[in-house]
């Protein structure tokens, strides 16, 4: 195999025009796989503790609704969203707070006195007063926060 | 392989004709200003790309034009660049077409057989304009504003209809959301769809005619 392959000036330059060509391609392909990914490989905002009220507002024994504003930045956007958290004591002392966004996927769920239990109204799944999974399609109970007591006041980690 | 595939394509499509029309003709000993054309085609296509990308981030509203423009400029990757990229093009396009007629008309290019190639150049050249003119707006910051106040202004001194093409570009007396809705719509419909099927025209033209060679002394 030494037979020498000849490249003429019309190849050549045929072959050049592919290969800057080429350049240009990825010159823009790879700047707008980037730009068009960005948003979401932005890492997620700092927690902080967040003021939910007062701990003499939990009732004993029942999961209770506290509702709260955090200020989110979304894009160029900052707005005020609700967290609703139900925290649940059995001692006063202990709490739980948990989420009330449903594990399957993502409604919100309610705490229904008379059946004891969460309900998610989208595919009829129901969770325990602890937030285990009593019915229905969720993988996993409900989300819980980090909760601290300061002061008479209850705070969760998040953000 | 690469061949085989090439061949069971051509069979069904007929890309080599094309291909060999498009890319492969003959063309007359010319200079390097016969390639101003390709070039506006190229920042052209540059300009659809990075519009294109624009418009994820963009949102053609007073309350958040400006601020979507500085979002895309500083917090999104590669933001600077593809808006850079638009902006620039925006300059060169002009520049370009403007080169590519002078090209025509210094050469004599755009008399028989061409006139029609001839006359779809120039509205694409109205068309670049318009591009230019709806473009500006959309930052929505000061001078974009204030451009805008003085260009529909401009356009109501015509005799007669004056009043009324201004009303019609603004969307009304003021400059308002109604004008930025409507230039973003302009700017990415209208004369997109404009663009496309007139520089297809005037491109099967520069193929089907072929490209005219140079004048001589006594043409
Ligand atoms: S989202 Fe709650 S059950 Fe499906």
């Amino acid at each position: 195999m030494n037979e020498k392959k000849e490249i003429d000036r019309r190849s050549f330059l045929g072959m050049a025009t592919w290969a800057i060509g080429g350049l240009i391609g990825a010159g823009f392909g790879i700047p707008a796989i980037a730009y068009i990914i960005s948003p979401a490989t932005r890492k997620d905002e700092a927690q902080d503790w967040i003021r939910l009220g007062s701990v003499s507002k939990v009732e004993l024994g029942t999961p209770t609704l506290f509702k709260t504003k955090i200020e989110r930045q979304t894009g160029w956007i900052t707005k005020e969203e609700e967290l609703s958290i139900y925290v649940l004591t059995e001692n006063g002392r202990d709490f739980v707070a948990m989420s009330n966004i449903c594990t399957h996927l993502g409604c919100r769920v309610r705490w229904i006195s008379d059946q004891e239990q969460f309900f998610c109204p989208c595919h009829n799944a129901g969770f325990s007063k602890s937030g285990e999974v009593v019915s229905g399609p969720p993988p996993r109970p409900l989300d819980q926060y980090q909760v601290k007591e300061e002061d008479g006041q209850l705070y969760v980690l998040g953000g | 392989m690469g061949s085989k595939i090439a061949d069971w394509l051509d069979e069904r499509l007929g890309w080599r004709s094309v291909w060999e029309a498009i890319f492969l003709r003959k063309i007359p000993k010319v200079n390097w200003l016969f390639t101003l054309g390709s070039a506006t085609l190229f920042v052209a296509v540059n300009q659809a790309i990075t519009g294109i990308l624009l418009t994820l981030y963009y949102v053609p509203t007073p309350d958040h034009a400006y601020n979507s423009v500085q979002y895309i400029t500083n917090e999104v990757a590669a933001g600077w660049l593809i808006r850079g990229l638009h902006h620039w093009g925006a300059s060169a396009m002009v520049v370009l077409t403007v080169l590519h007629m002078l090209r025509v008309i210094f050469l004599g290019t755009y008399k028989y057989p061409r006139e029609i190639t001839w006359f779809t150049g120039v509205f694409l050249l109205i068309i670049v304009i318009g591009f230019g003119f709806t473009g500006y707006l959309l930052p929505w910051d000061q001078k974009a504003y204030w451009a805008t106040t003085v260009g529909t202004k401009i356009a109501s001194v015509t005799p007669g209809i004056g009043d009324w093409i201004l009303r019609v570009m603004r969307g009304g007396p003021e400059l308002s959301a109604v004008t930025l809705a409507r230039f973003f719509g302009v700017h990415v419909w209208v004369l997109p769809s404009a663009l496309m099927a007139l520089s297809g025209l005037h491109l099967y033209l520069v193929i089907k005619i072929g490209i005219s060679e140079m004048p001589g002394k006594d043409d």
